[in-house]
């Protein structure tokens, strides 16, 4: 929707994103699919060479996109092994909906263990 | 290999998102690139719920711990001219540490900065936007606070915004 509002404004959008799944869902102008972890669209901190090889990609897209719906990868070596990295970008303390969940998923057990 | 949407989310949240049906944007919108890019000004917009400590306050997080299926709806300003040891971050559902150590992995200011001196963009704007990206019900930002800063921008005469959903 981010996109849409803003192209719908009047501002040519790229958007790069981890979930260009979603992105093709819902029907975005132009994207750019990075496979990284969340919380990092343009890549590891410190790491400018690899930031401007997204950028640039980013770019590359605005540029040659003839129409609504434009997508493209970039292929991007993530330097940290998969495991680690699928942990690494979670918040340290779950978000409240994710313990919301939780809890009621709880009680529900609850629930059916006292009715057996 | 097409990038994998999943690879990095756990198996329980990935299957809730490979089922979730959204209503696609029919048409999708679409505002043609009017000019080379070493002539457009650029906006840059994340959802990674960060601010400049210095200048703005936090996205109301308490709020959120307090009502699950609230999330923040406004914006903060970030001008590019920031400095590392301004930015914060209010953002519930990432670990924000590296975005901490460089702010440039969702919000490109210094990597813009850059290719403004080399001519690659016309310039960046003086300002840039964050949102926090959990929103459980986008009513408020649609109504309100997206076109706040669709007006912000206008006024900055922007042609091409760069969006990092975090």
């Amino acid at each position: 929707m981010l996109a849409q509002t803003f192209e719908q404004a009047g501002f040519s959008t790229v958007m790069v994103t981890m979930m260009p799944f979603w992105a093709e869902k819902m029907g975005t102008p132009r994207t750019l699919g990075v496979e990284v972890p969340f919380g990092h669209p343009l890549g590891m901190p410190g790491d400018s060479e690899m930031q401007m090889m997204i950028i640039r990609a980013a770019l590359s897209l605005l540029q040659d996109a003839s129409g609504p719906g434009a997508a493209r990868d970039v292929e991007v070596q993530w330097p940290r092994p998969s495991d680690e990295a699928r942990k690494d970008w979670q918040p340290l303390e779950a978000s409240p909906i994710i313990k919301m969940m939780r809890e009621q998923a709880q009680a529900r057990a609850e629930d059916r263990r006292r009715e057996t | 290999m097409p990038v994998d949407s999943f690879k990095y989310l756990p198996r329980s949240i990935a299957a809730y998102y490979q089922t979730l049906r959204v209503d696609r944007v029919d048409p999708i919108p679409w505002t043609a690139l009017s000019k080379p890019l070493r002539e457009c000004r650029f906006g840059l917009v994340t959802t990674a719920g960060i601010y400049d400590r210095e200048r703005e306050p936090p996205f109301d997080a308490e709020r959120e711990k307090r009502q699950p299926i609230w999330g923040d709806p406004t914006y903060r300003r970030i001008r590019r001219d920031v400095m590392q040891s301004q930015i914060a971050a209010s953002h519930l559902h990432i670990n924000t540490r590296d975005i901490l150590a460089d702010v440039n992995i969702v919000l490109p200011v210094r990597r813009f900065v850059a290719l403004e001196e080399q001519g690659v963009i016309g310039s960046l704007a003086s300002v840039n936007y964050s949102f926090m990206g959990y929103q459980p019900n986008t009513n408020e930002w649609r109504e309100r606070y997206a076109p706040e800063v669709v007006a912000l921008m206008k006024d900055e005469a922007i042609d091409a915004v760069l969006l990092t959903p975090a």
